[in-house]
């Protein structure tokens, strides 16, 4: 229905992008001037004591970075999850035990099982 | 209560260390995944931000589970049907995982996927969870990916302002209908509680009339007639709820 109105509002909030930034000893903050801090914006008085704080905009910019696009290394491949569902025959074939198809083939009698009270 | 927490927390245990053993000799798959994981896992590396990443304000960990139907329903199969994805530390590492991941709303079957803080396990007996609660959320089909997104984006941005109290976040693929959930620590603390469910509206753009259910973990293991969605989440933690004295 409004698959790409929720986007477009999110950015309006007023929590802004902050990141953490390790300072060295010795290293001096601008004294009153946190907007110029070396790593932007820092909240050092946060009720809770010092929180990273992000908002969707910026977490969503992080995406484009080269390094959020390469897939860890140690992503376990499960298939129809980590890697092409259609990859998912094998998957099931590995593992010893022979129930891949009802497991696939989710029936009518399997949703009402499962129905959930309201 | 506690006796109760604690029998559970430690015929959970039990069956955990039993099952990793058990499920690594009979589970090819499962083999598999844990030995790729190997000295890099979560478990055994602590996991950092690399250099000029974006540190989150703590470590979280992506865990699946699917039912598979057939097979005996006890905590053992839902600890075997449980497995960790991958922890990270930053935004950019964040994006590694979540960009090789499907889509809740692509998962088939009876899915779920669980984004919870570093050491806590998503289940009722960890010792972050037991006496903790959630707010449940249930979407038509259509909306999970995006609500799922827009909630682990505020999750980790430390969106929720309510200090150490937020857990994780689950979301569960059924067949009529998806379920969202974020889980805290303190199921009494209704500040906290009514500060999560208003930054939830507000992430999730909810219409002011969707229904909200809080429900605490103890109130789930003593009214299992108006469990809802907690006999599909945990199907297999269910049975060895009833078991308990």
């Amino acid at each position: 229905m409004s698959g790409g109105s929720s986007c477009s509002q999110t950015p309006s909030r007023a929590i802004p992008a902050t990141r953490r930034v390790v300072l060295g000893d010795g290293v001096q903050l601008p004294p009153g001037d946190y907007s110029t801090t070396p790593g932007g914006t820092l909240f050092s008085t946060t009720p809770g004591g010092t929180r990273i704080i992000y908002d969707r905009k910026f977490l969503m910019e992080c995406r484009n970075s080269p390094v959020a696009k390469t897939p860890p290394r140690d992503l376990p491949t499960i298939p129809g999850v980590t890697s092409p569902a259609s990859e998912e025959p094998p998957m099931e074939a590995r593992q010893s035990h022979p129930r891949n198809s009802p497991e696939n083939k989710p029936t009518g009698a399997e949703e009402s099982q499962f129905e959930m009270d309201i | 209560m506690n006796n109760k927490f604690d029998a559970l927390k430690d015929d959970d245990s039990g069956d955990h260390d039993q099952n990793e053993e058990n499920s690594a000799q009979k589970d090819g798959e499962k083999e598999k995944t844990e030995r790729d994981k190997g000295p890099s896992s979560g478990k055994r590396k602590a996991v950092v931000p690399g250099p000029a990443e974006h540190p989150l304000q703590y470590n979280y960990t992506f865990w699946y589970s699917r039912r598979t139907p057939g097979r005996p329903t006890s905590s053992q199969s839902y600890e075997q049907n449980i497995k960790q994805i991958g922890t990270f530390a930053s935004v950019e590492q964040f994006w590694r995982f979540y960009s090789h991941m499907v889509r809740p709303g692509d998962l088939t079957g009876h899915s779920d996927f669980h984004l919870f803080k570093e050491g806590i396990k998503p289940m009722w007996e960890d010792d972050a969870n037991k006496n903790g609660g959630k707010w449940i959320i249930r979407l038509r089909k259509g909306l999970a990916s995006r609500c799922w997104e827009n909630l682990i984006l505020a999750m980790l941005g430390e969106q929720f302002m309510v200090g150490e109290e937020i857990c994780g976040a689950v979301v569960s693929v059924r067949f009529q209908e998806d379920i969202i959930s974020i889980w805290n620590k303190t199921a009494s603390d209704q500040a906290t509680t009514a500060r999560i469910r208003d930054t939830l509206r507000r992430v999730l753009n909810l219409p002011p009339n969707t229904v909200m259910e809080y429900k605490t973990h103890t109130d789930s293991i003593k009214m299992p007639g108006r469990l809802g969605p907690q006999r599909p989440l945990f199907p297999n933690l269910w049975k060895t709820r009833v078991n308990v004295p």
